[in-house]
């Protein structure tokens, strides 16, 4: 019961980021930055390959479980971290204050929380991890301590985190109060009773949906995403617009299938409105944006609402919508994370005399002068909106297909409706690295070889995925398995 | 192995629109040559196949490629699919031809040959695609290739506002057939063609018929650029003309009639088909004929004629006959053949002239008569004139629509309302041959015109032949093709129908004579219209009127954004509490109220006191806010009550945790509290705003209450049981909580200081050389006073306090206390040194790394879980005995005491961290130049 080899990545991550953590402090020197970010990728790529080799099973008093389903999550997890921290590796490098060998590890810890919100198989488990991540997200945030942005954009975040937690942490008070357990396994069984569905329950469920809404910032609890996002330094918002989007997800889909399976036909409803809120709200608030980072902003909030779509069909009564819809959400937000990873690479690359910019018009001729970046860009716009035969199409045709299954028609045509109006304003960008006459400012810089590699990487898996989508789909096909059969 | 020919011709097209751009390096001509070569091999794949396809045999190859997912890698060669795959491959060699004099000589073509060979590729796939969901696929290729070519000329702002426009309507519409393809794969049980067209009845009687219609057509419509959303076909007239002229024309907008022709079998013969479709197709016949017209521009009068003719195609598939269906699959013929004749004549004259306003370019016979006569026959064909092809597609149509009414009584209506389109039709292919070929001298042209090169006129003139012998001698030219395509589009063999150039003097031949003569006299006052146009098409403009829902969209976002999206955490905060309260009240109204049973404790003086104590810090602290250091007293007031409600109900842990935990948040947030001014600004929120807020927070505490009450008064069966019974056996404690957190829960634990390990990571981050701005120092430069008193007191309470704290964590496994606990305190004691000494000195006497103590406390948390895994034990077990310990006495220990000192020291060290990164970020301000830097 008490296995405890079961989560030796989580260990082995947190012992090396103690050694990290000391090696950064003990020499006393102003420029661990790279050496310790570099160690930290180390790391990440180590607990994958450990993740790789975890077997089935609970361990930790049943507090802390492992299945196939944790096992995709968290491999996705570390490569959106590795390849968010690859990301920084440049950009950080030339402003002082970024470059402090603290950022690397508050991410290795972040990977952690996130690996825990996977695993958790119980509500204490989860707030621990999900609080874990959410404390090295408001300090990364807020990291960029001169900018004035950085510094409300991480105060914001951690206030509205603050409160958001706190709905989540009276959430599953209730759930203790009135269960009187908090582990998933013996919710799972105390809520196949006949009562199950009493009031306080059914609130204490939506309180914390409420606060998981909040991590993955789905509408109406999405306020905080532009302004962190924009506020934020780059890299750092690639980071949160990847890997902790995707586990606040993957822990999401546990709770609400695992231990309230019963109750899916309240949180059903609920999340209906959250997917099309989310969706709707991602469509048409992103048309009128200048700052590329705050329309990728909206962008995230209207990718999170297609993939609920997949959750949604998860509440169905029919098990095989049910794993059809965890399904495509899984393979949604795979898909989803190295997208949005590459388009932020291409984000990050913006630079011009050396000084960051951040409107989309400064993107215009980058056709003439990088062609390379250009194309990669394309590429991730194209497939943000769904354009065959990227990978985003993939993502977006399970989804809908999901939801048609499942008989939620209206959502699939709401989902089919915003992505005419996000393809617009994805059709934009590419209209304006393409044709648009360069501004007066001049060229961006030329990108350092750390994006390019980014760049390249997710690129060639968003172009080329059609080519091989099976070992995906089996994986998330057995992910699925684990905790919706 | 011929089958295999149906994906290898799509293969091999698009594999050239690789290729070509890279042999497009050797010159235009090697461009132009292996372009030509990829389509003649994509045809020689198709051709073996052909005989069976024209026999009405279907074809179906298929490849399992994701079969759990329903794809297959599926294609399909049937009457249809072969009428479209000649009309694409035919006409592409035809334009390949073309665009190689026609583009200018600087443009090494590889570019647009490569881009074209891509949407010969897609518009293949789609016309050859057994399974729906590739079909879709391939459809959103051409959308993407249309999109690439329309902007093919970048330079101008025109071209790249149309594409964008173009890709927008067909790309979305793309996505609505895809949702309308999954949702009829849902209804039929299969994405497979056969199936679907197998399973119409189903479709036709599913409760979701309607929804998959409507999402079927929008993909349709929007690609045959119906009416309403017709209007990004003229704009794409931006691209080069040869593009016009294959895509625009002939081959992609036809895609959403095939589509429509295709599923023919199963989603017709319902009223709301009949409704929708033959609708749409009237209206968009008869506005596109009228605006054609009036475009001055040659190119704007065929894009309006094309939309025209293919709402013309729309129409007859969606009235309710077989024979009209005939006639759709022939019209479409026809068209595709004139039309891209005309467009080539077009961009001759274009070429020629170096301009396409048709108030200019006149005369045209007498420079370049070869070219006017094979663009005269072309327009003659369009207009319907007997002999030519149009002329017979046309009587068909006029002859269906003196078959029985759909609406009855009402049998003159539609005769009538397709004469007139006649009318209109004659009128506007009269003004492309008088205007353009006749009416006196050019006016004002750049460079004289003369003939093309004669390969330029070669295309042309083929397909102005075909009109001339599908006209003369339809059945032996198309009469097979036509027979298999229209019993594919059927789904069963066609009705009987005559094709022959002539067929008597009848009805149909009068409206057409009707229509010649009408067009005349239309044409003859068109200078009316003119007039009429001038004054009121601006307000009606198809991309003016997408410009303006686009702008009204965007304005719409930015309004909604302006009332969400401010900025201010004041808004952000208001929302979310309000969603919070609306997602409780849905989950209130969806469970509704249970009656809550169990006997409530009545109150007692001591808590009324406590309520009142609770209420006031809460209410104070809320009033009080701009008075910060009050407004935290305020906060400590809660805190305090709290946990003297934990003392009441007997939990002396949770109250002496939730004690020292409150001193030492309520001092460090007063310390840091120094930074910022005292009173904070009085902002000028307006008294409604302010009441809303309180209103919110109302309802919050009320919810919040409710929720209590009803958790309260319910029969409460707990595991705390379990905890109680196992606490001595098990874990070796006497103090539950304390066990529950060392041993039972000890997983938690260590994941709860490595949080605030984190936190303490977090603040170091944030706060290690921070600078901070003048306005500080004020507060700050009263900081280091030290009051004297305290400095002597703290010289005897300061040993007295660390044994107090040893003490707690040495009894903390039976006795309230314990490691969380013990370490508060000593932070306590510790932060009451620093005020009464100041930062130096403290620092000075500790000397000791907090980074290291964290360290260390981490390592032996960690260490002692894996200690006892070193017996075999799982991670945490707890080993405890009786101990002697010199001057302590006789002791039970627990070795989870080890795993205690651990969390004591994450706790000190957290405390240490924050305290001196707070002292330090005084000191800095008092003394800058010391420090150095620039602010």
């Amino acid at each position: 019961m008490m296995n405890w080899t079961l989560a030796l990545p989580e260990a082995a991550l947190a012992c090396a980021g103690l050694a990290i953590l000391g090696a950064g402090v003990l020499p006393r020197r102003h420029d661990m930055f790279f050496p310790i970010s570099m160690a930290v990728i180390g790391a990440l790529v180590l607990a994958g390959v450990l993740v790789l080799g975890q077997g089935d099973g609970a361990a930790l008093a049943g507090q802390y479980v492992s299945d196939a389903f944790a096992r995709f999550s968290k491999v996705l997890v570390l490569i959106g971290a590795a390849l968010a921290l690859t990301l920084a590796l440049d950009f950080n490098q030339t402003d002082r204050d970024l470059a402090r060998f603290e950022y690397p590890v508050l991410i290795l810890f972040a990977a952690i929380g996130m690996m825990l919100m996977v695993s958790a198989n119980d509500l204490m488990t989860l707030y621990l991890g999900l609080e874990l991540q959410s404390l090295a997200a408001y300090v990364l945030a807020a990291f960029n301590r001169d900018s004035e942005r950085s510094a409300e954009a991480g105060l914001k975040y951690f206030v509205l985190g603050a409160l958001a937690s706190g709905l989540l942490l009276y959430g599953m008070s209730l759930v203790y109060g009135f269960v009187g357990t908090t582990s998933f396994d013996r919710l799972a069984e105390a809520l196949t009773a006949e009562h199950a569905a009493s009031l306080g329950l059914v609130t204490a469920l939506v309180f914390v949906l409420a606060g998981l809404a909040f991590k993955i910032s789905a509408v109406p609890f999405h306020m905080w995403a532009p302004d962190v996002y924009e506020g934020a330094p780059t890299p750092v918002t690639a980071f949160f617009a990847s890997a902790p989007k995707l586990a606040a997800v993957a822990l999401l889909t546990r709770v609400l299938t695992q231990p309230f399976g019963e109750l899916s036909a309240q949180w059903g409803q609920v999340l209906w409105l959250v997917s099309a809120g989310s969706m709707i709200l991602g469509a048409f608030a992103a048309i009128g944006q200048r700052n590329i980072k705050r329309l990728m902003a909206y962008s995230s909030i209207g990718n999170v609402g297609y993939a609920l779509i997949g959750l949604v069909a998860a509440a169905s009564a029919d098990p095989a919508v049910r794993s059809e819809g965890v399904r495509a959400l899984l393979f949604y937000m795979a898909i989803y994370l190295l997208m949005t990873i590459g388009a932020f690479a291409v984000l990050a690359a913006m630079r011009r005399r050396g000084r960051p910019v951040e409107e989309i018009e400064d993107l215009a001729g980058l056709a003439r002068s990088d062609i390379g970046m250009a194309v990669w860009m394309l590429v991730f716009m194209f497939a943000m909106a769904g354009v065959p035969p990227l990978a985003g199409f993939w993502s977006k045709l399970f989804v809908f297909r999901a939801a048609i299954e499942g008989g939620y028609v209206w959502l699939a045509v709401i989902g089919v409706l915003t992505s005419v109006v996000a393809a617009y304003y994805y059709v934009r960008i590419v209209r304006v690295m393409f044709f648009d006459a360069p501004g007066a400012a001049g060229a961006l810089d030329a990108r350092p070889a750390s994006l390019t590699v980014v760049m390249a990487a997710t690129g060639l898996f968003t172009a080329l995925f059609s080519v091989a989508p099976g070992p995906l789909l089996a994986a998330a096909q057995a992910a699925v398995a684990a905790i919706a059969g | 192995m011929t089958l295999a020919g149906l994906p290898l011709s799509i293969l091999a097209l698009l594999l050239g629109a690789a290729l070509v751009p890279l042999l497009a390096r050797s010159g235009r001509g090697v461009a132009a040559w292996s372009s030509a070569a990829v389509l003649g091999i994509a045809a020689l794949a198709v051709a073996p196949l052909a005989p069976a396809a024209l026999a009405g045999t279907v074809t179906v190859l298929r490849w399992p490629w994701l079969p759990e997912w329903g794809l297959d890698l599926a294609f399909r060669l049937d009457g249809l699919g072969l009428l479209f795959a000649i009309l694409i491959l035919g006409i592409g060699q035809l334009v390949i031809l073309y665009a190689a004099y026609y583009m200018p000589p600087e443009d090494g073509l590889g570019r647009f040959f490569g881009i074209l060979l891509a949407f010969a590729g897609g518009m293949l796939g789609v016309v050859l695609s057994e399974n729906l969901l590739l079909m879709v696929i391939f459809w959103e290729i051409t959308s993407l290739a249309s999109f690439l070519l329309i902007a093919y000329r970048h330079d101008a702002s025109e071209a790249r506002i149309a594409a964008r426009m173009a890709l927008a309507v067909t790309g979305g519409g793309g996505l609505a057939l895809l949702a309308g393809v999954l949702l009829l794969g849902r209804i039929a049980g299969s994405l497979e063609l056969s199936a679907v067209l197998a399973a119409g009845e189903a479709v036709r009687a599913h409760p979701l018929y309607p929804v998959a219609l409507a999402l079927v057509l929008l993909g349709a419509f929007t690609k045959s650029a119906q009416f309403p959303f017709h209007f990004w076909l003229p704009n794409a007239m931006a691209a080069p003309t040869p593009v016009s002229a294959y895509l625009h024309s002939a081959t992609m907008v036809k895609a959403g009639v095939f589509l429509l022709a295709r599923l023919y079998p199963v989603l017709s013969g319902t009223e709301l088909w009949f409704a929708l479709v033959s609708g749409t197709g009237a209206v968009t016949l008869a506005y596109g004929a009228y605006v054609a017209l009036l475009k001055h521009d040659l190119k704007g009068l065929l894009a309006y004629s094309t939309i025209s003719h293919l709402g013309l195609i729309t129409l007859l598939i969606g009235l309710e006959s077989p024979l009209s269906t005939v006639a759709a699959v022939f019209h479409i013929i026809n068209h595709a053949i004139f039309k891209a004749s005309l467009f080539m004549a077009a961009g001759i004259i274009d070429h020629e002239c170096g301009t396409r306003d048709m108030r200019r370019i006149n005369g045209m016979f007498r420079y370049m008569p070869q070219t006017a006569v094979l663009g005269m026959v072309a327009a003659a064909a369009m207009a319907g004139v007997p002999l030519l092809n149009g002329f017979l597609s046309k009587e068909m149509f006029f002859a269906e629509t003196l078959q029985e009414p759909p609406v009855a009584g009402y049998a003159y209506a539609l005769p009538a309302f397709a004469t007139f389109a006649g009318v209109l039709s004659v009128a506007y292919s009269l003004r492309f041959i008088h205007d353009v070929f006749f009416h006196g001298e050019p006016v004002g042209l750049p460079r004289t015109p003369h003939e093309p090169p004669l390969w330029m006129r070669v295309p042309v003139g083929i397909l102005s032949l075909l009109c001339l012998v599908v006209g003369l001698l339809p059945q032996s030219s198309v009469g097979a093709l036509l027979r298999t395509a229209s019993a594919a589009a059927l789904g069963g063999p066609p009705p009987p129908y005559e094709l022959a150039p002539w067929h008597g003097f009848n009805l149909p031949l009068a409206m057409s004579a009707v229509a010649l003569a009408g067009g005349a006299l239309w044409y003859r006052f068109r200078g009316v219209l003119f007039d009429l146009h001038e004054r009121f098409a601006p307000l009606v403009g198809g991309p003016a009127a997408f410009e303006r829902v686009y702008n009204a969209a965007a304005a719409a976002a930015r309004l909604l954004m302006a009332a969400m999206d401010t900025g201010r955490l004041r808004r952000y905060v208001a929302l979310l509490l309000l969603a919070a309260l609306g997602l409780g009240l849905h989950a209130v109204a969806g469970a509704g109220l249970a009656p809550p049973h169990g006997a409530v404790i009545p109150a007692d003086p001591v808590a009324i006191g406590a309520l009142v104590a609770l209420a006031v810090g809460a209410f104070g602290c809320a009033g009080l806010h701009r008075r910060r250091p009050l407004a935290v007293v305020f906060a400590s007031v809660v805190g305090l009550i709290v946990s003297l409600t934990f003392l009441r109900f007997s939990a002396p842990d949770l109250a002496l945790t939730q004690l020292s935990v409150e001193v030492v948040t309520i001092v460090l947030l007063l310390l840091a509290l120094r930074f910022l001014p005292e009173e904070a600004r009085a902002t000028d929120a307006p008294r409604r705003r302010r009441l809303g807020d309180a209103a919110i927070a109302g309802a919050g505490g009320l919810g919040a209450a409710a929720l209590a009450y009803a958790l309260l008064t319910r029969p409460f069966e707990t595991v705390s049981g379990f905890f109680v019974e196992q606490s001595v056996p098990g874990g070796g404690g006497t103090n539950v909580v304390n066990v529950i957190l060392v041993d039972f829960r000890g997983f938690d634990t260590l994941g709860e200081i490595w949080v605030l390990a984190l936190a303490a990571l977090g603040a170091h981050a944030l706060l290690e050389g921070l600078r901070l701005r003048p306005h500080a120092l004020r507060a700050a430069s009263e900081a280091d006073r030290h009051p004297v008193m305290l400095a002597m007191l703290m010289r005897p309470l300061l040993p007295l306090a660390l044994t107090v704290a040893f003490h707690i964590l040495l009894r903390g496994h039976n006795l309230p206390g314990g490691g969380f606990i013990a370490g508060l305190i000593t932070g306590i004691v510790l932060i009451l040194q620093y005020l009464a000494v100041g930062l130096d000195i403290t620092s000075a006497r500790l000397r000791v790394d907090h980074l290291r103590l964290f360290a260390l406390g981490l390592a032996l948390a960690a260490g002692t879980g894996m200690a006892s895994m070193a017996f075999g034990a799982p991670f945490l077990t707890s080993a405890h005995g009786y101990v002697p310990i010199p001057l302590v006495g006789r002791t039970h220990l627990a070795s989870a005491l080890a795993f205690d000192l651990g969390v004591y020291l994450v706790v000190v060290a957290t405390v240490l961290l924050v305290l001196s990164e707070l002292g330090r970020l005084s000191q800095r301000e008092l003394r800058p130049a010391a420090c150095g830097g620039q602010g």
